[in-house]
């Protein structure tokens, strides 16, 4: 008892010290500030970037990148090696804090995204290189997915109240659910760092999509993916936006998967957001096909400032 | 929401009857039922008791290195806390029941090592295992410094009261072997329960990927102290079996540094993340000393004297954690595992 209380209170501490500053409704502070806002009709902006720049020490890594995600597509973002899109997602999902702009879910904005509350707000990431947790089998690594709704202390937890295991029978029912959504089945209680690459790759997107998020980012989901595992991680994909509605972004170096599975692709190229549009537009637009082959062209001086 | 609890209880009732269960079962049925009747005082008053006090605080330690991933190299410290803190308790307050002060005791241990885990939230691996050392000769300081804790005893020294709950009285070596059991039993079946909840999960998601656990929303904070509060609860736990039931008389400077690297060889050797581990590093720890001895006096005669054993013993034991640490990290558990599937293997493959 003493012990839960103890935790408890300093983790209430902990959320403290994040939220006045860095949580704010758009009413109360900056109703004209959302560049783009809301069109009336128009589906909402699940993700919004405004004016984000981040740079460490000299090294520019993003510049003033503006990004509209409307709910329930798929929008890709693409560019070189280098070209910030990593950052980018490190941006949105709080492991970096801006030099400037802010990023939006929904109706909350915020200049350094809090962490530690991101599933809370209905968001979830995979990671570049994978991160799962290599100890726990592939089933328990998706039912951790959804630790955010474990609110039992681990005293409850120890005697195994009837809101603990109401919680964990419920978190089960969603885990196997997802498992069962990407065909996992077969895997299910083997240990995870034990899979093959793919399926490792699989076992992430269910962890992420356990909890039903209402935005789902993707850090390279197709990096060192064969290239069937390609096409059958990219229907996955799509299926998960079609059955949960999850509204996804999704980074990627390949042009060429990303063009048939995404709505809107926004492209990067040293930090800037050089395009912004539907596939087709993309393919054949100047600056991105000089970005990614690396011709001097004529503007690319003024680009590159 | 019935048929959700239903579906998910069915498999959970039929995991009851899993070979661990039933080994469990047995290793209980022999330490109760036949142990304390055709074992010797010496094997319980100087191997099983010490064993099973040395295993509890295996426990706690592999709860906070294994699963949740932060090295302490306090272990004694809080074994130290557990018995200073169970005797003041006794002692000051003799109308609570020797329960209560072993609870109590352990609550203060986790009091105190929540303290001391949290650096856990700013330093990591090797720098955190050194910020616990603080706990280790802090913890030995005050115990010599403050006559308080012992009673005003010159040398810190303490004698441990007689274990006693309600009429019963466990004075000799069987009641305090079978006292032992009983505390190391019920205390590892609530961490075998605890870490296969929310709470057990968390530990291994900070160990494994601390930045994915946090996106994915495990409490970073409360999950670190709960398992240093954890940890040190059944450290605690266990320093009082260490003093009550096993030594009976001891001093601050019994629980030094060498202790706490002695648990901490004892879940390498053993294994990590792993309760079995913990029993079976204890074991070795325990019965290897005495195997070396015998086998020494047999082969060497009188040139084995304690001080060649005491030297013999550093040196196979140092021998043993590195070559576990590079061919075998899982420990000896994984090793029995092992053997155990390749046996299965041959028997099946005969048939």
């Amino acid at each position: 008892m003493l012990l839960s209380a103890l935790t408890t209170s300093l983790d209430v501490l902990a959320l403290e010290t994040w939220a006045p500053g860095t949580a704010r409704q758009v009413l109360d502070t900056e109703p004209a500030a959302a560049p783009g806002a809301q069109v009336s009709g128009g589906p909402r902006a699940v993700l919004r970037l405004a004016n984000i720049s981040l740079s460490f020490g000299g090294l520019t890594a993003l510049r003033d990148v503006d990004l509209d995600v409307a709910e329930g597509e798929i929008r890709a973002v693409i560019g070189p090696n280098g070209a910030g899109k990593s950052s980018l997602l490190n941006v949105v999902s709080g492991l970096y804090r801006p030099d400037q702009g802010e990023v939006w879910f929904g109706d909350h904005a915020f200049r350094q995204v809090p962490t530690a509350q991101l599933a809370r707000l209905g968001v979830a990431r995979t990671f570049q290189n994978l991160a799962l947790f290599n100890g726990l089998s592939a089933f328990d690594n998706v039912l951790i997915g959804l630790a955010h709704r474990v609110h039992t202390g681990f005293i409850r937890q120890l005697v195994g109240s009837p809101a603990a295991r109401r919680i964990e029978a419920e978190n089960r029912a969603a885990a196997e659910e997802v498992i069962g959504f990407l065909h996992l089945q077969e895997v299910r209680d083997r240990i995870a760092g034990s899979l093959p690459y793919g399926l490792q790759k699989r076992v992430e997107l269910a962890r992420a999509l356990v909890a039903r998020p209402k935005l789902l980012l993707l850090d390279e989901p197709f990096a060192g993916v064969t290239l069937s595992g390609k096409q059958e991680l990219a229907q996955h994909v799509r299926g998960a936006r079609d059955r949960y509605g999850t509204t996804i972004v999704l980074i990627e170096h390949d042009i060429g998967i990303v063009m048939g599975l995404s709505d809107h692709i926004a492209v990067l190229d040293y930090g800037r957001k050089i395009a912004d549009g539907p596939p087709a537009e993309i393919k054949t637009n100047q600056a991105v096909i000089d970005a990614y082959l690396g011709v001097a062209h004529e503007d690319e001086t003024e680009l590159a400032i | 929401m019935t048929t959700i609890t239903e579906t998910t209880v069915a498999p959970t009732r039929l995991s009851w009857l899993t070979p661990n269960l039933l080994g469990v079962a047995l290793l209980l049925l022999l330490g109760y039922g036949l142990v304390p009747w055709i074992g010797s005082d010496y094997l319980m008053d100087a191997v099983l008791t010490p064993f099973l006090a040395l295993a509890l605080a295996a426990i706690g330690l592999n709860v906070l290195t294994g699963y949740a991933g932060q090295v302490s190299l306090g272990s004694a410290a809080f074994l130290a806390v557990g018995a200073y803190a169970a005797y003041n308790l006794n002692l000051r307050l003799p109308s609570l029941p020797l329960l209560a002060d072993i609870v109590l005791a352990g609550a203060i241990a986790a009091a105190v090592g929540i303290v001391f885990g949290l650096p856990s939230l700013r330093l990591r691996g090797f720098y955190l295992a050194v910020s616990t050392l603080a706990a280790q000769f802090f913890v030995q300081w005050a115990l010599t410094k403050f006559g308080w804790f012992s009673n005003d005893n010159a040398s810190g020294v303490i004698d441990a009261p007689v274990i006693r709950i309600g009429s019963l009285s466990f004075t000799s070596a069987t009641g305090r072997y079978v006292f032992s059991l009983s505390i190391v039993a019920v205390a590892t079946a609530l961490t075998a329960r605890l870490l296969a909840s929310q709470i057990g999960r968390n530990f291994i998601a900070v160990r494994d990927h601390e930045v994915a656990a946090k996106v994915i929303g495990v409490p970073l904070l409360r999950t670190k102290l709960l398992a240093f509060g954890i940890s040190s609860f059944l450290i605690g736990v266990a320093g009082v079996l260490w003093a009550f039931a096993y030594l009976r008389t001891v001093e601050p400077a019994g629980f030094n540094l060498d202790r706490s690297f002695q648990i901490l060889f004892i879940i390498i050797i053993g294994g990590l993340a792993s309760l079995r581990g913990a029993f079976i590093g204890a074991a070795f720890i325990v019965v290897f000393p005495l195997l070396l001895s015998r086998l020494g006096a047999a082969l060497l005669g009188s040139v084995f004297d304690s001080g060649v054993l005491e030297m013999s013993q550093r040196i196979v034991i140092g021998a043993l954690i590195i070559a576990f640490l590079i061919a075998e990290p899982r420990g000896l558990v994984a090793l029995i595992d092992r053997a155990v599937a390749a046996a299965r293997r041959l028997r099946s493959s005969q048939s």
